[in-house]
This record gives structure tokens, C-alpha cells and sequence, in this order.
């Protein structure tokens, strides 16, 4: 009996490789980007937000989160954000079916408004966060980023960069829908 | 056409290891000793094969042919030269080219001069290299192609990255790839010994030069990564504990407790199994390394394109060889002969303590490393692990190690006297916690300063100590002499490289506690004081280089003995790639570096942002690896690690 | 390629004036323990990225107000989850990482231990004396002889 243990031995160090084999191997099939965060607010409500006007547009605040009649979403933007122009379309096709509101980041007003102008205005309200100091109490850490918000004005989702076609179909619309139908 | 004769021979080499891996294996079983020598010639035409077909890749780049789709991607006509060449490796596929041409270089090297070998030895460890070229061929020929063409040339080329276009950064990858891959030879006699059944002394005679010519490529190899970093990145770090990092030193760990078993091992032909055992984990560490940087799983700027389909391919090659390496071991390992007896107080004790230290630092590297894999696994919540973690869980465990470097060497093997040991070690201590203590009292210092400092003087103390008493203090000048000549090489190597561990301690214990760090506006003719000396920001003008154009700040510097620099840092501009970098202006002294990075001009007029460190000793840093890098070389000298010493009077 | 730009991007300097003071000693060492997610593989200290930026002015911000290194840690923690944190934090979950060295070290020593008792217990072999113990037999010899 003795005997054996000592041959068992010897094999420890192969079974400590497989395990570790096992973790690359979800990691790999899971395919994410290591570099990508999940947001840590998802199912608790969106932090209070103070964020300054945009001449011409009603503002976003905290109000528009309360008691709103369906799901949300709330886009951080910029005039000098590159995935942001590309986005755009996108939301802009997705404004007649579902309310976007925008924040509008560490940005000067003329650019924001220039964009507005140029490529049309997909939000309901939208509400400037000249600093960036509101942002950091929503875990924002670069733009683009979309929060879904559902009725109770909870976060249930947080897209990290821009919104193209396929972010569009599969991730974002199930979502709004998965909402749409609960407690109907 | 280069290319595609590049890419033939490559795929005639696949077939040739094929063999490399198949002859020696059928020549073993059917005792077959025509079959086994020929494993040699296939080793030395299989290098041939693939060093043609790396100079086709090598030509292609100088001479800037865009058709292929790696050069367009990688390279730029305004390169020079040298980046030009270096670009060769500086991309994944190029990269595992230069790889698979270092791994059939050994083997050509080892089947040339292992040719009084046991024949039956020699071939299998030809076989298992041959298998690893094999793989690896096969991972390049079928997933990353460096020979691919591409149909609408760019004219320019498109690869520019002007970070990589630095001298360090260029010969920084074959130095790390000699020392990875002399691993694998190392590798390669492991499984050969476990199939034979036996350890013998011959074996253990050949493993420890190949060990060392590893360990001194990967110490440089490291040295080189990290003193680039140093003069490029701009905040004065040499040392981030980045995964990519974290890569080259687990198998440096790894490696250096192979070297001192082996030591073990050939003195005192005992703890075979255990070497045979590091041996097969260094190297896999070597093929971790390989996989953490290629697939994307951790994340880390230093990082080839990732792709998780590559990293796949790694993962199974990581599969089959260390699994296949530990399985074998689980397996045959039993069954090896244990060596002779020793008391834990004694040479080979304190060499399995620093076994068990090295080991353990190198798991608890990979520990740091992987676990946000493993929280992410079991979890899912996303936990970073970064320098502070490393810092505070490294050192502490380093610290046994340094203390019982500088006196194990004078430890007798099998069975040590204690009354001795004990009447020197006091003596070193005292020693080490004057120096220490004057260091501080007169420049003041931190806790972790003094002991830093201790553990510094400590090993040079002992060190020393033990020389001098090898060579024999009391007798007379002449016999000291005489006494000193004689002393084998790898004596003077082990306190060479113990020495230069000493150097480097103090590098990074001065470096980081007396550092100085100012981050402030600075208006063009402003006088700064940092010490004791004077900077003054002279000017700033623009300039242009051979692919870029840049502002460039004059600091003229004047130190305390009335000695005047100048320096220029630069905040440069590479059109080709719209891309802004930092040149730091480092003045690098025996003492001290001084090290301006210029930054971004500010809204008031000519003034512009800056940072400047004082760093003492940092260069001491690096002259402490190059000198451990050296006591490996001197001991490689040595006429007993001639590779074949030993074997003519079997 | 994005990530090379953005680690370029990353040596944007847009300085303040730093002088050494209490406050900024506690910044220091605050900035070293968390993490820029923009490169992600720099401290705040070392980053100069526009997040970091910010990042740094809300902490000194904070320990202007007096409040602690944990409450700091804490308030990013809540915004942005432990991946900001370079040192991970002394929990349960983390508690592998932190005992994960200690356990290999004695590890090792166990099974060193054990297997060289083994080795010991199989071979009954006698150690040959040293040269010094062969000195001081043979003086022993020598005395009892004379």
C-alpha cells in the first residue's frame, strides 16, 4: 500500500496541468475580450446624475428613469469620438421604436450641437457632463457606451463601444424585448 | 519567388523533423543502429532547410517586397534598415519563423556535438526535438503563414508601429527565443532519459551546459526587454509584472532552479528525478509563455495580434508536450534509481531549499498571472492582480533565497559542520548590518531600504568570504595567487552571478527608495535644481528625423562637480502612422540617471508640461544581470561543461 | 492595433506641478494601487490617459476631504468593480491568492521532507566521515596511541 502511494505521487504534477488546461480551455471558447469590464451597477438603479443643458434640447436627468413607460437607453457620446459618428445611424433608426437618452461627454457645446445638426438627433433628452465627473459614477470608461434601463429606471445591461448592426440585433433588441415583456 | 522557395523549403523541413521524430523512434525499437545514426544528418539538413527559408523572409523585408502580406502589414519603405530586419520577428508568424530556426539550430548543434553520446540517447532526444519542430512547422505552415501573398500591394507598407524601432527592442526576442528554446533541449533529454529508464552520469554531465546556455540567453534576453522599457516607455519603470513579462520570468525561475539541482544532480548523482521534473516544467512554462502572449486570454499591451483560434493550436501543443512530458514522468519516474543520502544541513540541502523557493516563486508568479482567469472561471467576477500584489508576495519569498546564497556555498556536500558555519555566517552578518546601517545613517532611508541594502552587502560579504577562504587567506601572497588561478571557472561563475544578483539588489533598492519624481510646467528658461544638479530648459525647436518630425527641448544640465550636458528629450510625430511618442532624454551614469520626458505644450506661452526623474544606482540594475549573465558564461567556460568532457574515457 | 494606439496615446502629458506634501505622498500611493482602465496595463500613477486623469483628481479630491484610502478604494470599487483595484483586496474570495505562496513554500518542504525520509528509511547507508571528522579521529588515534 505504501509502495503505490509513492507511485501516486508522480502524478500530481500532471493532474494540477489539466486542471489549469481546463481554465484556458473556457477561456478560449468563451472568446471575450479580457480587456472589456463588466459593469459592476447592472440590476441596481441608475446612480443620481447631476449634467448641464444643451441649448435647444430638453435636458436628461434622473426624473426621465422614474416610473417611464418602457425601456431605455442611455448613450455617452462625444463630437471628437470616432465610433461614436459610426454608431450614429444606429441609434438613429432605433430612436422611433425606443427612447435614447444622451450624455454628452467631456465636450464643448458648439461641437456637440454641430454633430446634432449635421447627423440628426436620436435622443429624447439629452443632458452634458462637461467634465466627465458625473460619468465616473456610472463606471464609464471610454465612449461609447449604452446603458439599458428598464421601467423601474434599473440598469440591466452596459454596452461597452459603439452600437453597430449586429450589437443592434442580437444583444441590444433581445434585451429591450426581454423587458418589454415582463409584468405586462 | 524567394518567397515561395522560402515557403517550400519550410514545408520540406515539416516533412524532414517528421522523420527527425520517426527514424531514431524505428531505430530504437528495432534496434536498428544505421536508423539512429542517420537521426543527426536529418537534424543538421532539417536547419539548413529552415535557415534558407528564414533568409527568404529576411530578403523580402530588406528589400521591401510589399507583395507579401506580411511585409505590407509590418514593414514600411522609410524603416531603416536594421528595423527593417528585425521586423523580421517583430509579428507573430515572423516571430515563430525565427522560433522554429533557433529550435532545429540546436538540434543540429546537439546532434554535431553530442556525437559521442550514447547513440540510443542522442537519437531520442533528436526524435523529441524533431517532434517539436514538427509541431510547430505545422502551427505556422497551417495557421500563421508568414510566406502568404497579397494581391494589391500597399506601395508604402502600412507597419509602423514607432515604439518597436528601438535597438533594445530589436535583439531583445533572440535572445529570449535562444534562451526558450535552448529549454527545449533541455526538455528533449528529460523525455529521452524517462524512455531509456535511466539517469546516468553522462546525462547529468550534458544537461547542465545546455541549461546554462539557456539560462544566460533568457537572464540577457529579459535584461534586454526590461532596459528597453526603461529607456521607451517614458515613467521610469523597468518592471511591470505584465503577463507578457510574467511569461519570460516563470521560465527564468524555472530555469535557474533547474541549473542548481543539476548541480546537485552531477555532484552528488542524486535528485534526478526532481531535475528531470524541472526540466519539463521550465519548458513549459516556455510553451505557457508562448501561449499567454499569442491567444488573448490575459490582457496585456505587449501582446501579438490575438487570436483565440491560434491560441488553440498553442494550447494543444501545450497539451500533447507537457502533458505528454508529466505523463511519461508520472509514469517512468518511480522507477529511476535514487541517488546517494545527504543531511538536511549541508551543499545539497540548502540547494533543495533553493529548489523549493525558486519553485515556489515561479508557481506563485503564475498564481498572480492566471488567477483572473480562474475568478473569472469559478466567479465570474473580474479581479485584477497587478505590481502591488507581486511586490508584497515576491520579495518576502526571495529573501530566504538571498540569505542562504551567500553562505550555502560554504556548506560541504553530504554533511556540514555547524560550528564553522555558524562562527562565518556571524561574521557576514555583522559585516552586512554595518554597511547597511552606515548607508542609511548617512543618507537616510526606509525600513525596506535598510533591508534591501542588508541583503545586498550580505551576499557580497558571504561571497567574498568563501572566495577567500577557497584561495586560502593565511597562506602567502604567492600560494593566493597560485590558489586563485587554479580555481575552476565555474567556481569564479557562481560568485560572479552571485555577485551580480548583489548588484542588481542594490540597483533596484536605491533606484526605487531615493528616487525623485517631479511633474511640473516648466517655462522656457527656467532653472531647475534636482540634488545637486542644475537644469536649465535652453530651447525648443523643431526637427525631423528620417520618418517623423518632432519638437525637440535643449536641458543643458551642469552637475555638482561643474561637468555640462546636454539633453533632448523629444515629443516626436511618425506622419506614416499618426502616432505621437515620447523620447526620453536620459542621461545614464555608473550613479545615477537623470531622465526628462517632455510632454505637451501648455496654454501659457512656451511653457510646456514635463517629467523628470532622478534615479540613483538604476543602471546598477542592469549591470547586476549582465554580471549574472557573465558568471554563467564564465562557468560555461569552464573545461569540465565542455560539452564531451568526461564521455572520451567511456 | 488599436491597443498599440491607445498605449501611445497613453504618453499624452498634460501635467500639474507636484510638490511633495502629505496629501500627495497618500495620492502617490493610492495612484500605484489602481489600475488605469484605459491602459489597462499602467497604474494611475504612471498613465496619463484622460480617464486616469480625471481618476487622480477625484481621489486627491477625496483625500483633500479627509477621507480614507479604503473609503476612496471603496467608491471606485462600487463604480467600476474590482478590476480597478491592482491589489486585490483582502477577501474570501481572494483568499487563495494571498496564502496561494506561504502554501506552496511549505508544500514543497513537506514533500521534500517526506521523500527524503523515504529515501532514508529504504537505504541503510552509511555516511563516510568528512575531512574534518577524519582529522579529529585521527587525532584521537594519535593520542591514544602516544
Amino acid at each position: 500500500m505504501k509502495n503505490k502511494l509513492k507511485y501516486f505521487y508522480s502524478y500530481i504534477p500532471l493532474i494540477i496541468f489539466f486542471i489549469l488546461v481546463l481554465f484556458f480551455a473556457r477561456q478560449l471558447i468563451l472568446k471575450e475580450d479580457p480587456s472589456e469590464l463588466p459593469s459592476v451597477l447592472i440590476d441596481e438603479k441608475f446612480p443620481s446624475i447631476a449634467l448641464s443643458e444643451l441649448p435647444g434640447y430638453k435636458v436628461f436627468s434622473n426624473k426621465n428613469l422614474i416610473n417611464a413607460n418602457g425601456p431605455s437607453l442611455v448613450n455617452i457620446w462625444s463630437s471628437w469620438c470616432v465610433p461614436c459618428k459610426i454608431e450614429h445611424e444606429y441609434l438613429m433608426s432605433m430612436s422611433n421604436n425606443i427612447i435614447i437618452y444622451g450624455i454628452n461627454y467631456k465636450d464643448n457645446k458648439e461641437d456637440a450641437l454641430k454633430v446634432l445638426e449635421l447627423n440628426g438627433n436620436p435622443f429624447y433628452a439629452i443632458g452634458a457632463d462637461r467634465d466627465g465627473m458625473q460619468s465616473i459614477n456610472l463606471g464609464v470608461y471610454g465612449v461609447p457606451e449604452t446603458f439599458i434601463i428598464d421601467r423601474e429606471g434599473n440598469i440591466r445591461y452596459r454596452h461597452v463601444g459603439p452600437i453597430l448592426e449586429y450589437d443592434m440585433e442580437k444583444i441590444i433588441l433581445p434585451i429591450i424585448n426581454k423587458i418589454k415583456q415582463e409584468r405586462l | 519567388m524567394i518567397i515561395e522557395l522560402g515557403h517550400f523549403l519550410l514545408a520540406l523541413a515539416l516533412s524532414l523533423s517528421i522523420f527527425q521524430f520517426l527514424v531514431p523512434v524505428l531505430g530504437v525499437k528495432f534496434n536498428s543502429d544505421s536508423m539512429m545514426k542517420s537521426t543527426s544528418i536529418i537534424a543538421f539538413m532539417s536547419f539548413i532547410l529552415v535557415l534558407f527559408s528564414f533568409l527568404s523572409l529576411v530578403y523580402a523585408y530588406i528589400t521591401s517586397d510589399f507583395s507579401v502580406s506580411l511585409v505590407t502589414k509590418n514593414s514600411h519603405s522609410l524603416k531603416p534598415l536594421l528595423y527593417k530586419i528585425s521586423g523580421v520577428w517583430g509579428n507573430h508568424e515572423g516571430s515563430l519563423l525565427l522560433w522554429v530556426l533557433i529550435l532545429t539550430f540546436y538540434s543540429a548543434a546537439v546532434a554535431i556535438l553530442g556525437r559521442r553520446l550514447p547513440l540510443k540517447l542522442l537519437s531520442l532526444v533528436l526524435s523529441c526535438q524533431g517532434l517539436i519542430a514538427a509541431a510547430f512547422i505545422s502551427f505556422i505552415l497551417f495557421t500563421s503563414n508568414p510566406f502568404v501573398r497579397v494581391f494589391f500591394p500597399n506601395a508604402e507598407g502600412e507597419g509602423f508601429n514607432p515604439i518597436l524601432q528601438d535597438f533594445g527592442l530589436a535583439i531583445h526576442p533572440p535572445f529570449l527565443y535562444l534562451g526558450y528554446v535552448g529549454l527545449s533541449v533541455t526538455f528533449s533529454f528529460s523525455i529521452a532519459a524517462l524512455l531509456v529508464g535511466k539517469v546516468d552520469t553522462i546525462w547529468v554531465k550534458w544537461v547542465r551546459p545546455w541549461t546554462l546556455i539557456a539560462w544566460v540567453f533568457l537572464t540577457i534576453g529579459i535584461a534586454l526587454g526590461s532596459w528597453w522599457a526603461y529607456r521607451e516607455l517614458g515613467w521610469g519603470g523597468w518592471w511591470f509584472w505584465d503577463p507578457v513579462e510574467n511569461a519570460s520570468f516563470m521560465p527564468w525561475l524555472a530555469a535557474t532552479a533547474l541549473l542548481h539541482s543539476s548541480i546537485v544532480a552531477e555532484k552528488r548523482d542524486t535528485l534526478k528525478a526532481w531535475t528531470i521534473l524541472l526540466a519539463i516544467i521550465a519548458f513549459s512554462f516556455c510553451l505557457l509563455g508562448t501561449f499567454i502572449v499569442r491567444s488573448g486570454v490575459l490582457v496585456s499591451v505587449h501582446a501579438f495580434a490575438s487570436d483565440p483560434s491560434r491560441g488553440l493550436y498553442i494550447l494543444l501543443l501545450l497539451v500533447f508536450f507537457t502533458g505528454g512530458g508529466l505523463a511519461l514522468f508520472a509514469k517512468r519516474a518511480p522507477y529511476l534509481k535514487s541517488g546517494s543520502l545527504f543531511k538536511p544541513l549541508s551543499r545539497e540541502g540548502a540547494l533543495v531549499i533553493n529548489n523549493i523557493i525558486f519553485t515556489s516563486a515561479a508557481a506563485t508568479v503564475l498564481l498572480g498571472t492566471l488567477y483572473p482567469i480562474f475568478i473569472d472561471a469559478i466567479n465570474n467576477s473580474k479581479v485584477s492582480v497587478g505590481p502591488p500584489y507581486f511586490e508584497a508576495v515576491f520579495i518576502p519569498l526571495m529573501v530566504p533565497a538571498i540569505l542562504l546564497c551567500a553562505f550555502s556555498p560554504m556548506l560541504s556536500w553530504k554533511r556540514a559542520i555547524i560550528d564553522n558555519i555558524i562562527e562565518r555566517i556571524i561574521a557576514v552578518f555583522i559585516c552586512a548590518l554595518f554597511l547597511a546601517s552606515l548607508i542609511i545613517i548617512i543618507h537616510g532611508g526606509s525600513a525596506s531600504a535598510f533591508l534591501g541594502l542588508f541583503l545586498a552587502f550580505w551576499l557580497i560579504c558571504g561571497t567574498l568570504y568563501e572566495f577567500f577562504i577557497k584561495v586560502g587567506i593565511k597562506s602567502s601572497f604567492k600560494t593566493f595567487i597560485q590558489r586563485a588561478l587554479n580555481l575552476p571557472r565555474s567556481a569564479y561563475g557562481m560568485s560572479v552571478a552571485h555577485i551580480g544578483v548583489a548588484i542588481f539588489i542594490i540597483g533596484v533598492t536605491v533606484s526605487s527608495a531615493w528616487r525623485i519624481d517631479i511633474e511640473k510646467p516648466i517655462i522656457l528658461g527656467e532653472k531647475i535644481i534636482v540634488k545637486d544638479i542644475e537644469l536649465t530648459f535652453k530651447d525648443i525647436k523643431k526637427v525631423e528625423g528620417p520618418n517623423w518630425n518632432a519638437d525637440r527641448g535643449e536641458f543643458e544640465i551642469i552637475t555638482s562637480n561643474g561637468a555640462k550636458y546636454f539633453l533632448y528629450p523629444e515629443r516626436r510625430f511618425y506622419p506614416a502612422s499618426q502616432v505621437n511618442t515620447s523620447e526620453p532624454a536620459i542621461m545614464s551614469g555608473i550613479f545615477s540617471d537623470l531622465y526628462i520626458v517632455l510632454g505637451e505644450s501648455l496654454k501659457e506661452e512656451d511653457s510646456y508640461a514635463f517629467r523628470i526623474y532622478y534615479s540613483p544606482f538604476i543602471s546598477w540594475i542592469w549591470f547586476g544581470i549582465l554580471l549574472m549573465a557573465m558568471g554563467g558564461i564564465l562557468s560555461l567556460s569552464d573545461r569540465k561543461h565542455r560539452l564531451g568532457y568526461g564521455l572520451k574515457q567511456v | 492595433m488599436i491597443t498599440i494606439i491607445k498605449f501611445i496615446f497613453c504618453f499624452f502629458i498634460i501635467g500639474n506641478s507636484v510638490l511633495a506634501d502629505a496629501n500627495t505622498k497618500v495620492a502617490y500611493e493610492l495612484y500605484e494601487e489602481l489600475r488605469c482602465l484605459v491602459c489597462q496595463n499602467q497604474s494611475l500613477l504612471e498613465s496619463n490617459a484622460p480617464l486616469a486623469l480625471d481618476l487622480k483628481k477625484v481621489v486627491m479630491d477625496k483625500i483633500e476631504l479627509g477621507q480614507s484610502k479604503g473609503e476612496i478604494k471603496k467608491f471606485l470599487v462600487d463604480r467600476y468593480g474590482e478590476f480597478i483595484l491592482l491589489k486585490p483586496k483582502y477577501s474570501m474570495q481572494n483568499i487563495l491568492l494571498w496564502l496561494g505562496p506561504i502554501l506552496f513554500l511549505f508544500i514543497g518542504f513537506f514533500v521534500t521532507f517526506v521523500f527524503l525520509r523515504k529515501q532514508s528509511m529504504y537505504k541503510a547507508e552509511q555516511l563516510p566521515l568528512t575531512k574534518e571528522e577524519e582529522n579529529s579521529l585521527k587525532k584521537i588515534l594519535d593520542n591514544n596511541v602516544s
